[in-house]
Order: structure tokens, then sequence, then C-alpha cells
């Protein structure tokens, strides 16, 4: 609550940091690396959110719990845990790497660690009950006479999923996108864990700026890069939910 | 006549389900594998069964230090955020402040704030203010985060009651405080328990404010934990992983005693 005020403190520097960087090629990549990997991000969440709420909304009471105990139990364990999980994974000769290399699938043991896609793999399991539980909201609101009727008219399952079900929850979508987008766009425990110090985020660099250069005018002017970044998307965020909550 | 969901998609359904539960919960699984190993790596599936990590850890005066430090600032962070929330909720649904919009978008910011520009926020505001961080800026810090989680579960339970019963109370001769303790706190009850229960959780497990604010002496277990991460981890840290695992799961059994699992999930 305090930080919008704070925020504007930090805008009163020169633009000098600005300038840094976006003269810095090694921070416009930093940016764009951000950018891609969230919108990667959101997308896959977006593509399994969508369908795993639509099959809870319409799976049986029991089975729906046991659904949402699935996804409320990796949420409400800390970030840092599960990013440690993924580590164990990932590394040279963990589950992934081991069980292709003793099919012959691959001819060297490998490691994702240090890859986007670990990046990637990782948010996403971050990210997908804040997906989930923003379409399943929609979703149960959605009168189901709707599709009975689309049925009875000969629609078939998919059809009748394509042209009532997925416009319906397109708000829901929007605004589950959204939100995944500006968490992925400022978490930092994920990527800089699994993508190591050389694939850094935006948020990762801020980090790093704070503790380790100790250059915090350099690390506000990238706050408020993204803080603008996310505000500009946040708007519409706005404009869908009617600003009446988060 | 209605045409039948495909055999395809029915087993397509199934595999879905499937993949979910495989990304959901295989990185819990493997902390938890790994802290029975009896390997001196971290390896997974663990060979060999030992509990000597949960001996090593609870040995380790860091990880007992920082433990107790999360924890007691959880249960402060609960404390503030129940009082503090539950306050605002209640102005905010009675509407009696001027600008009671405002102050609805006002607590419920740091929900989509990013917690990393609100923690570089205060990181700069009480240094320059203040100097040093303390106990008390994580704490402020937690209770700034925890609380759109109170005002949204409270203001959910209010607009659900019935405004009646306040006034039967009123006309009935009840002053101000008395009808705030009989009548409008026990309704708020459920929406404050549900509240408290994210709080903690949240404060509880929270990395990037703390990993903001750390010092030497102010390590929370979630940092610790980060800081094992970068280095050298051992299963010491999967041992430690899968005790803070084990507080969740009891903590959502305790919800869904309390509240309903359900019910909860919809806030």
């Amino acid at each position: 609550m305090l930080a919008l005020s704070i925020m504007s403190e930090e805008g009163g520097f020169t633009l000098a940091h600005f300038a840094e960087f976006v003269s810095e090629p090694y921070y416009l990549g930093v940016l764009w690396r951000t950018i891609r990997l969230s919108v990667i991000i959101t997308l896959i969440a977006a593509l399994v959110g969508f369908p795993l709420a639509y099959v809870m909304a319409r799976s049986g009471p029991r089975s729906r719990l046991w659904l949402i105990i699935v996804i409320l139990l990796p949420l409400m364990t800390s970030v840092v845990i599960r990013t440690f999980g993924w580590m164990v994974i990932f590394e040279r000769g963990g589950i992934i790497s081991g069980t292709l290399y003793d099919l012959g699938l691959v001819k060297r043991n490998f490691t994702l660690m240090r890859t986007e896609t670990a990046i990637v793999i990782g948010m996403v399991q971050v990210l997908l009950p804040f997906m989930t539980l923003s379409i399943l909201g929609v979703i149960t609101r959605i009168d189901q006479r709707l599709e009975e009727a689309a049925r009875t008219m000969g629609c078939s399952f998919l059809q009748s999923f394509r042209h009532v079900v997925l416009p319906l929850s397109m708000p829901g979508i929007a605004a589950g996108s959204l939100l995944a987008f500006t968490l992925s766009a400022s978490s930092f425990v994920t990527p800089s864990l699994l993508g190591g110090p050389r694939l850094q985020v935006l948020a990762s660099s801020i980090y790093s700026s704070v503790t380790q250069t100790l250059d915090w005018h350099f690390a506000a002017a990238q706050a408020v890069i993204l803080f603008l970044g996310i505000a500009l998307t946040l708007i519409p965020y706005f404009r869908l939910t009617g600003g009446q909550h988060g | 006549m209605v045409k039948a969901i495909p055999l395809w998609l029915k087993i397509a359904n199934y595999v879905f389900i499937a993949l979910i539960v495989v990304l959901m919960l295989a990185p819990l699984v493997v902390v938890v594998g790994t802290s029975f190993s009896a390997n001196q790596f971290i390896s997974f599936p663990p060979k060999g069964f030992s509990l000597e990590w949960y001996r090593k850890v609870l040995s380790s005066n860091a990880y007992l230090g920082s433990a107790g430090l999360s924890l007691a600032i959880a249960l402060m962070v609960t404390v503030s955020s129940v009082v503090i929330g539950g306050a605002a909720a209640i102005a905010i649904h009675r509407r009696e402040l001027p600008k009671s919009e405002l102050l609805s978008a006002l607590f419920l910011s740091p929900l989509i704030l990013p917690t990393i520009i609100y923690a570089i926020g205060l990181l700069m505001f009480w240094s320059a203010t203040f100097g040093r961080v303390s106990f008390v800026t994580l704490w402020i810090g937690h209770t700034a985060i925890t609380l759109p989680y109170v005002v949204r579960t409270t203001l959910a339970v209010l607009t659900e009651s019935d405004p009646f019963i306040e006034e039967a109370a009123r006309t009935m001769g009840a002053g101000r405080l008395q009808r705030l303790f009989f009548v409008v706190l026990p309704q708020c009850r459920p929406g404050l328990a549900a509240g408290a229960f994210f709080a903690f959780n949240i404060s509880f497990d929270e990395a990037v404010l703390s990993l903001f604010l750390r010092t030497p002496d102010l390590t929370t277990l979630p940092v610790q934990i980060y800081g094992q991460l970068e280095f050298s981890p051992d299963p010491s840290v999967a041992a430690v992983s899968t005790i803070m695992i084990a507080l969740t799961v009891l903590l959502i059994l305790v919800i869904d005693r309390v509240l309903g699992i359900g019910k909860f999930a919809s806030t």
C-alpha cells in the first residue's frame, strides 16, 4: 500500500539510469527475454488451465475436491521448495535425463538446468493454479443449459465446447492470462534458480543490482521499467474485472 | 439424438488429468523422497532410507533459528493482518467512510502489485527514513502483502450476511460496541478465519520480500533454503522443505475442517 508513494520518490532521480538500461544491449536482452518467456509461459498456462478448469467445473463433487487439492497444495507451498524439486528433476542424471538416457533416446547425459525450458516448466507449475482458479470462477457461472441446448440441436461435444463454452469463458481466460503475465514477468526465485546467473530476467537482474552490485539507483530504474510494463498490462485487466476485485 | 462424447476424448481427459497431477505434484514428491535418502548427495529416486537428514536439521542452529524467526513473524503477521484487514473490511462494507472505493482499491493493491516492486520500494524507503532493516520492517512488509487476502475473505462473508440482524440488535438497545462484538464480529468469523490461515501461510512461505530485506541475523526459513540452493544443496534442505510441506498439508486439513475446502477455493 505504501508502495505507490514510494515509487514516485524513485522516479525523482535523473534519467541517467534509464539511459544506462536502454543503451546497454545486455539489459535490453534481459528485457526481451523477460517479455518473451512471460508470453510463452502465459500461453501454455492458458492452454492447459482452460481445459483443466472446464473438467473441474463439470466433474462430480468428489473428483472436483481432489482436483482442487492437487491445485491448492502446490499453491500453498513455498515457491522456493517447488523450485528445489524441479532442480532435482532437471539435474544431470536426474529423472528426466536419466530416463531418456536409459531408454536410449539421447546419446549422452544432459541437463535441463540453466535452460529456458526449465524456467518455462517451473513457472507454468507456479502459475497454473492462478490461471485455473480465475477461469473456474467464470465457467461455474455459465448456464449449463446453454451447452445442453447446443448439444440437442446437433452440436458434437467439441463443437459446443468451441462455440459455447470458449466464448463465454473468455473474460476468465483474459483475466487469468493478464494475472499470469504480470506474475511471471515479476517473479525471480524460479528463473534465477532454474536459469542460473547467465539467463537473467528483469526481476533477477533487479535483485542482483540490489544485493550484489549494490547499485540501488539502477535497481530502482529497472523496477520502474518493470512497474510501467506491468501497469500497462493491468489497465485492460481492470477494465475486465470492472475494478471490483484483484 | 444427442451425439455422445467420443471415446478418444474421454481417454484424452484421463491422460490430461494424469499429466496435470504429475506436473503439479512432481516437485513436491521429489523433495519429500529426497529427504529420506541415505545418499550423501541429492538424488531421486532416493537410494536407501534414513532419517539422518532430519537429525541434522533438528540439530542445526541455522535452520532452527530461521524457523523460529519465520514462525514468530508469521504469527505476528497473522494477528496484525486480521486486525487491520478485518477493520478495513468492515469499514469498506458499510461505506461509512468517504472514498470507500478508493480505500478498497488501496487495501487490495498489494495483490496485483508485484511483490518485487513492493519489496524494493520498502527497502529503499526504510533505509532512507529509518536506517537499518529490522524485524519490524519484515513484519510491516509481510502484513502489507497478506492484508488483501484478509480483506477479501472478510468482505466475501460480510456481503452474504444479513444486515438486519444488526438493525434488530440496535432496536433492542444494543450500543455500538455491543453490536460490534456480539453481532458484526461473529458474522465475520469465517472470513477472518480463512484470512488468518492465508496470512499465516503466505507469510511463512514468503521468499521475495524476505530476500530483499535479509540481513545476517534476519533470515527466514525460505530465505535460508534459497541460500542453500544457490550454493551447495544437500538432502538436509529437502528435509526442511518436507517439514514445511507437512505444515502446509496440516494447514489445509485444518482449513477443510473449519471452513470446507470447496468454499475456500471459490474466494
